[in-house]
């Protein structure tokens, strides 16, 4: 396949067409000349016209393939040569998979050890007129020479980060674009069908895969403890394993260092445990399976919030807070008490409500101002509306609501701090402090959620979460962003600490558990665990690969010494076809001349 | 005086270049400066005969005609003698001018004569020249058809009728010269010369065959082929359509393509005219119209000195 360093000169072909141009002009319109000895013409034309007819098109010919071959020749063609050591100036991205499966033992080898020789191999045959990247699972394009990749290869371990490989590839498209010189990509991985994806190359594309699929695996896919926070009861874990065959596994769960409880598991089933009460505080819950080849994906991580319960003073002329409080404080997940005061604004947590009478409301305004709460209730809103879709509440009708105004200016960073939820847009369900403050009224003339099946959770959150200043447990992904809740000022992991910004991103580098800190506080966790899409091993089949990236050719890794740089290994062209138009050059001057001559 | 005599008067007009030469004065000024300048005297016929003008008398002969018997002589001296004229004229000329379209036509306006311009003049010339020599000469011009007949005469004062008809030619369409060649030969009942003027742009085997005729009648014939420069290779723009002004056929080429067999081409009908005229005996000049009158009618001359 032939190449071009300039391809936009390839703009240029058109000027092939010149020559026929200019001979349809010239044919389509001939001045008249007066010549009385037209019958000599017509004799010797009637003789010659067939060999002159033929030695024109074939001028015509020769000049449009002289232009072309010009312009081609200036766009800098190369292609594509199978002789060992003996590519051109070559732009190469070389992609290494070392993502978590990338940490299976296979035959007793981990497989990154695999890919990394092929990409060695792939390295030490670069030559210093090459431009050279690798790209490993973070995503993170490495320039650099032949020896001092194969230094960053032989570095690198398997990686708890996930490697999208259409995205990888998509970002090594880009990279070549921008280089000179003829691209090529070789992506070294095991090729998990969960990995690839569809990508945009144009450039040469040679994948290099194992052989043969790794053992089949197992692993967990998910570890759910259940609403938060667990009272000193206890609670009840979900665990769901995910792999290769619907084989049962042993699956075992710890909270903190003592607890621990087993099951079985089928792959892609689930098992459920129930764990006795444990003291307040956070508690790390882990689930594990027995060893395999794949090791990093054999344990998941979750945090797990033990709190007693919110003692509410609950309001005693709203029967459907009445009676939400009385189911709750039935199942033991409120007692009566004074920590959080639901309805009006107390001495410490509250919630609130706007008043039913709109003449309360300056001093509730003023009540809220003194508190220190930044948030006041403004003007009715104008028309009904629906709750935005959140983790806190669904989509619920809001007949009735009050603005919530934000006294202060926003911060610089965008965004409104402290809405917990929305209305149309707008904020419903601001916090400040220790304060929550509802845009309506809980009642049904106000909003639905009374009169739904949400509600009792939605009361729930509210007083043992939300009022307390607690927010949800969050998960994420190696690598992935995670949005953080508002409050937040640091990420604690380990001996580690990252001071953040509230509601920015955070990409956690490894898994475990971030404690994310509001202050001196503790608001909440992050739990960091591998990608569950990880555990599956089994590799995309090359039809599937051919059809993703229609530039791959596909090699095994004992052949890739041989055929990695077949795709970018190129000869420059541009001598070949500047001696072809000179040929073209000399044999047009022939012709041309030659019907000149007399015979 | 007139400026075109004055100009006579100091050059060679004969040899001067066509174009130049026609700017010195009318027909009949410029064609008397070419003959002056170039004729250098006329001769006489040795040959007797029976005309108007009486030379001498002699005794009559058994076979003498009777009515050449001078009658006066034998009343007065009782013998018999018969006169004897001396010819008037030597010789019986007709001048046969193409007028065709092709004629008119000139490869360089601002330089070379147009070949009827040329022809015009060469005729003029010629019929004065033989005039001079008493020698009786008439025209025929024609183009597809036979355009006008001037009967042969020797009196000086014919020449201006022929000048007459000279200077009120204009171009025709085709070009046939059988019918005009074959005309000659009831104009001239006894051996005379036939000038043929033309760009031979018609039907060769035709013309040919006239032209063998009338030598069969015991004509001498002379063809004076006259040609532009411009005709004898082929110029032009890059490609052009060449139109026949006589036919309208026409034919699109690039001259750059077609230069070098177009140049051969006109070479072969130029030896295959002479190669025809040998054959039969025929007296051929390819005259070009930039050639001056002078030589071209030393070729004339040199020819009718044949048949004094």
């Amino acid at each position: 396949m032939i190449g071009f360093l300039h391809p936009w000169l390839l703009a240029g072909l058109a000027a092939a067409g010149v020559p026929l141009l200019l001979h349809l002009i010239a044919r389509r319109d001939p001045p008249t000349v007066e010549f009385p000895a037209v019958r000599y013409l017509m004799d010797v034309t009637r003789e010659h016209s067939r060999r002159l007819k033929l030695r024109n098109w074939l001028l015509l010919l020769l000049r449009t393939l002289l232009i072309a071959v010009l312009v081609l020749a200036a766009a800098g063609p190369s292609a594509a040569i199978r002789q060992a050591g003996s590519h051109g100036p070559t732009a190469l991205v070389v992609i290494l998979d070392d993502s978590p499966s990338s940490g299976a033992i296979v035959d007793g080898t981990p497989r990154l050890t695999e890919l990394r020789a092929a990409a060695r191999h792939v390295l030490e045959r670069a030559t210093p007129e090459d431009a050279l990247w690798l790209l490993a699972a973070d995503g993170v394009p490495r320039r650099g020479d032949g020896p001092a990749l194969i230094a960053l290869v032989d570095s690198l371990k398997p990686s708890s980060l996930r490697l999208d490989i259409g995205a990888a590839l998509n970002v090594a498209g880009g990279i070549l674009a921008v280089d000179k010189r003829p691209g090529a990509i070789t992506l070294i991985s095991d090729v998990q069908a969960s990995a690839v994806s569809p990508a945009a190359i144009r450039v040469p594309l040679l994948v290099i895969r194992p052989d043969a699929p790794a053992t089949p695996n197992s692993g967990i896919a998910r570890l759910d403890p259940g609403p938060q926070p667990w009272t000193t009861d206890g609670g009840a874990v979900s665990v769901t394993v995910t792999g290769d065959s619907g084989r049962t596994v042993p699956v075992s769960v710890r909270l903190g260092e003592h607890l621990h409880r087993q099951a079985l598991a089928a792959i892609g089933g689930s098992a459920t445990f129930s764990l006795p009460g444990i003291p307040a505080g956070w508690w790390p819950l882990r689930a594990e399976l027995d060893p395999d080849e794949l090791r990093t994906d054999d344990e998941r991580i979750v945090a797990v919030r033990v709190a007693p319960v919110a003692r509410v003073s609950c309001p005693r002329n709203d029967r459907f807070l009445q009676a939400a409080c009385d189911v709750l404080l039935r199942n033991g997940r409120i007692q009566a008490g004074s920590d959080v005061t639901l309805g009006t604004l107390g001495e410490g947590a509250s919630v609130v409500f706007p008043p039913d009478d709109p003449a309360e409301l300056g001093a509730l305004n003023r009540a809220l101002a003194r508190r220190g709460v930044r948030w006041a209730y403004g003007a009715l809103a104008p028309s009904a509306a629906t709750t935005d879709s959140g983790a806190l509440i669904g989509r619920e009708p809001v007949t009735r609501r009050y603005t919530l105004v934000r006294l202060e200016k926003e911060d610089t960073l965008g965004g409104v701090r402290g809405v917990v939820a929305t209305a149309g847009g707008t904020p419903w369900i601001v916090r400040d402090a220790n304060v929550v403050l509802l845009g309506s009224r809980l009642d049904p003339a106000w909003t639905g959620l009374p009169l739904s099946a949400r509600f009792m959770p939605f009361v729930d959150a509210l007083l043992n979460r939300l009022a307390r200043g607690e927010v949800q447990l969050l998960n994420g992904a190696p690598g992935a962003p995670v949005m953080l809740p508002d409050l937040i000022t640091q990420v604690v992991e380990g001996g580690r600490r990252w001071p953040v910004e509230g509601g920015a991103a955070f990409r956690p580098p490894v898994p475990g558990l971030y404690f994310l800190l509001a202050g001196v506080d503790t608001a909440g966790v992050l739990a960091v665990n591998i990608d569950p899409r990880e555990s599956r091993l089994a590799m995309a089949p090359d039809a599937q690969l051919r059809q993703l990236w229609p530039t791959a050719s596909i090699s095994g890794l004992r052949a890739s010494g041989e055929m990695a740089y077949t795709g970018a290994g190129r000869a420059d062209l541009r001598g070949l076809f500047l001696w072809s138009a000179l040929l073209l050059g000399v044999m047009e001057v022939a012709v041309a001349s030659g019907g000149g001559r007399a015979e | 005086m007139s400026l075109a005599t004055a100009s006579l008067g100091r050059a060679r007009v004969d040899l001067l270049d066509p174009l130049e030469a026609s700017r010195l004065g009318g027909l009949e000024v410029l064609t008397q400066g070419v003959v002056e300048g170039f004729l250098t005297g006329l001769h006489r016929s040795p040959r007797r005969g029976f005309s108007v003008e009486f030379a001498e008398h002699r005794m009559y002969q058994p076979g003498d005609e009777l009515r050449y018997v001078d009658w006066k002589i034998l009343g007065r001296n009782d013998r018999l003698y018969v006169k004897q004229f001396e010819e008037e004229t030597n010789l019986r000329a007709m001048l046969v001018c193409d007028t065709s379209r092709s004629m008119a036509w000139t490869g360089d306006p601002e330089h070379v004569l147009p070949k009827l311009a040329y022809a015009q003049r060469l005729v003029a010339a010629l019929a004065l020249v033989l005039l001079r020599q008493r020698d009786a000469t008439g025209l025929i011009t024609f183009d597809d058809q036979v355009r006008s007949i001037t009967p042969a005469r020797a009196r000086m004062t014919h020449w201006r009728q022929l000048l007459r008809v000279l200077d009120g030619l204009t171009p025709g369409q085709g070009t046939a010269a059988e019918p005009a060649l074959r005309r000659v030969v009831d104009l001239l009942r006894r051996r005379g010369l036939v000038v043929f003027v033309s760009d031979l742009l018609l039907d060769r085997v035709l013309a040919l065959r006239a032209l063998q005729f009338l030598r069969h009648r015991g004509h001498q014939v002379m063809v004076f082929h006259i040609m532009d420069p411009a005709e004898l290779t082929l110029r032009g723009p890059a490609e052009a359509r060449f139109e026949d002004p006589e036919t309208g056929s026409s034919v699109i080429l690039r001259p750059k393509d077609w230069a070098a067999v177009y140049q051969q081409r006109v070479e072969g009908v130029i030896a295959e005219w002479e190669r025809d005229c040998r054959r039969h005996d025929i007296h051929y000049h390819r005259v070009t119209t930039d050639t001056p009158f002078g030589i071209a009618l030393r070729h004339a001359l040199a020819r009718s000195a044949g048949f004094a």
